[in-house]
């Protein structure tokens, strides 16, 4: 099967038929071995094989470093493709709070328009609809992104007033059927997700495919996207995923946040940048490099299903070393199994763990 | 009539869409900015929108697959003339307070005050909370256990030393701060309640530390319509404050209505006494 570009993929999904019945599963549910290979809540046909895809891994030091250069490179290493194409950048901002480390820092976010266009992008324009806070201009200017993309003529477009598309689902991991997401959004060529590199107190990290979250209207799914929530947070975080398709994804891991993430953690000096054309690639490995082991976070694994690439086996390392350039994050006790090291985590890697449990 | 709100009501008038407004300028008629838009400019085209928008439950707002938002419902009916649309609002609004779910030492909250989400069958949040109890103080006051409900959801979900933010208190033991746009909210729904002195005595607080910090739009005017409902003076340093948002660039139609709406004559139809 020949892959879609995401545009045309996201068009024609408005006139294919719906797949089968919806079944929602509560986070982290068990299905025994059998079952679970069974039951693919997904139309197979929407998703191409993920084949074997290129991340890298890259150290910088501070967010004074020359950014523009290191996100052109990293980019053009994994292979993204952005001559003459439209690119929406998907940074996280959540909230803002001076004391700590939420966001995307917004000179990494500057320096991706800088680099984007280099790369010989046709436009390019940073998009967020902040999930905690109505007020977006305020967290727009308060943390600093504003100012940054003045100085290089990028415009923001605020995603929780956008106008917006219905997005049939081709994954089913929630009931929700379908998605409204904003033009902007639906309309660009590519989409470049770009999380900060963080531990989730519900989902065990928060990396490329939570940051999709930003792109769900809260005029319709609420200040917090409480819907999805509801719906199952880590099945939500798939069908989200699923449907916005982040083609790039660049996780900012200069300085991450540990602990009780995504909004109350300790900023953690990880001085990494990770780059992929794979969403579940890239989060598997930027897993990796803050310590936790990618097969025990549930909506990475079950996204390697079908929507990337999760087996570390069949992912193209071509930078740095993930675990020489880890940096161990700690995680809240729930989470503890994750640590790389742990018991449970080796018995996972070992093949002998329920990594849903 | 302030300055202010001549020229907010003067582009708030153009950006509308038709009849209606959407939520930024020429964008598709939506409820809330359109509800926001008919009391700030007291505009019968709005309201004839609005009624016409109204769903077969009573609610107004946005359907996306089978998700309702039904958030809007309350402004719709603050925005309505008396009649069966706003009462069919109110019911609406009666029928369906949020879910919830048991208490949990990790997102403490009080299960029996479930308070109003922004989506059908979902959690309740301070700001659709605060609008029902602006909405059922105002239209329906005889709502005792509406109000009441209202209030006990706004006194569990406070932060420590007063005002709110969306409307978790704490998570996993840590003390959520309050912001100022949901202080407001909070205000907004409370003002002249004998039964919130005391939260609005620590929101009005908040609200004086938090908006100084917080300088969007949004914030602004929503801190400008609580403080005059409020009938205090902090309301005229927030009017300056506000002033030079109107020469930035266009801004969404919610913030620049509720400058309309704070700043003009249409903020009578939000206050309530006793």
């Amino acid at each position: 099967m020949t892959p879609m570009d995401r545009r045309t993929f996201l068009r024609r999904a408005g006139i294919v038929a719906a797949g089968s019945a919806a079944v929602g599963l509560g986070a982290g549910a068990a299905i025994p071995g059998l079952l679970h290979r069974f039951h693919r809540p997904w139309d197979d046909d929407a998703f191409a094989p993920p084949g074997r895809p290129k991340v890298l891994v890259a150290r910088a030091a501070s967010y004074d470093v020359d950014l523009e250069s290191i996100v052109e490179v990293g980019l053009a290493e994994v292979g993204g493709s952005l001559a003459g194409r439209s690119v929406l950048l998907k940074p996280n901002l959540v909230e803002y709070d001076p004391g700590t480390v939420i966001n995307t820092d917004p000179r990494l976010v500057a320096a991706t328009v800088l680099a984007v266009r280099r790369l010989g992008a046709s436009a390019v324009l940073v998009a967020e609809g902040p999930g905690h806070r109505r007020d977006t201009p305020f967290v727009v200017s308060a943390s600093g992104l504003g100012e940054r993309l003045a100085e290089v003529g990028a415009r923001f477009v605020d995603l929780n007033l956008a106008p917006v598309t219905r997005v049939p689902l081709h994954s089913r991991f929630t009931d929700l059927g379908e998605l409204w997401l904003p033009a902007p959004v639906v309309e660009a060529d590519v989409v470049i997700s770009m999380p900060k590199m963080k531990t989730h107190h519900w989902a065990g990290a928060t990396l490329s495919m939570k940051n999709c979250f930003g792109c769900m209207p809260g005029r319709i799914y609420g200040w917090p996207k409480n819907v999805l929530h509801w719906a199952g947070l880590q099945e939500a975080i798939i069908d989200v995923a699923s449907a916005v398709r982040p083609e790039l994804q660049i996780v900012d891991g200069i300085v991450g946040m540990e602990g009780n993430g995504p909004i109350d953690g300790t900023p953690v000096q990880a001085g990494v940048l990770v780059f992929g054309t794979d969403p579940v690639a890239t989060d598997s490995t930027a897993a990796l490099v803050m310590g936790l082991d990618p097969a025990g976070i549930w909506h990475v694994s079950e996204a390697g299903r079908f929507l990337g690439q999760a087996d570390p086996e069949q992912i193209v390392q071509v930078g740095e070393d993930p675990e020489r350039s880890m940096t161990s994050f700690d995680v809240l006790p729930v989470f503890q199994d994750l640590t790389l090291g742990s018991n449970a985590s080796d018995a996972a890697h070992a093949g002998l763990g329920d990594a849903n449990a | 009539m302030s300055s202010l709100f001549e020229r907010s009501a003067e582009t708030l008038d153009r950006s509308r869409s038709g009849d209606a407004f959407g939520p930024t300028p020429g964008a598709e008629p939506e409820p809330e900015p359109t509800a926001l838009a008919a009391i700030a400019l007291d505009d019968d085209d709005a309201r004839r929108w609005l009624a016409g928008a109204q769903r077969p439950d009573g609610s107004f707002g946005l359907t996306a697959g089978p998700v309702e938002n039904d958030a809007p419902t309350g402004l719709a009916a603050l925005a309505l003339p008396p009649g069966d649309e706003r009462e069919r609002a109110l019911d609406h609004l009666v029928a369906t307070p949020a879910r919830t779910l048991p208490s949990d030492p990790v997102v403490p909250h009080d299960p029996n005050v479930p308070g109003w989400g922004w989506a059908l069958g979902t959690a309740g949040w301070v700001e659709p909370t605060a609008r029902a109890l602006l909405t059922f103080r105002r239209l329906r006051p005889g709502a005792t256990t509406q109000i009441d409900g209202a209030v006990g959801f706004l006194a569990d979900r406070e932060c420590v030393g007063g005002g709110w933010n969306f409307g978790n208190r704490s998570v996993y033991y840590v003390d959520l701060p309050p912001f100022g746009q949901t202080t407001a909210a909070g205000l907004i729904g409370l003002h002249g309640l004998v039964s919130g002195y005391g939260l609005v005595l620590r929101g009005v607080d908040a609200l004086r530390r938090l908006w100084p910090l917080e300088r969007g739009p949004l914030t602004l005017a929503m801190s400008l319509a609580a403080f005059r409902l409020l009938d205090l003076a902090d309301a005229e340093d927030l009017e300056h404050a506000l002033e030079p948002t109107l020469d930035a660039p266009p801004m969404d139609v919610i913030s620049l209505a509720w400058i309309a709406l704070a700043s003009g004559p249409g903020l009578s139809e939000l206050a309530v006494t006793g």
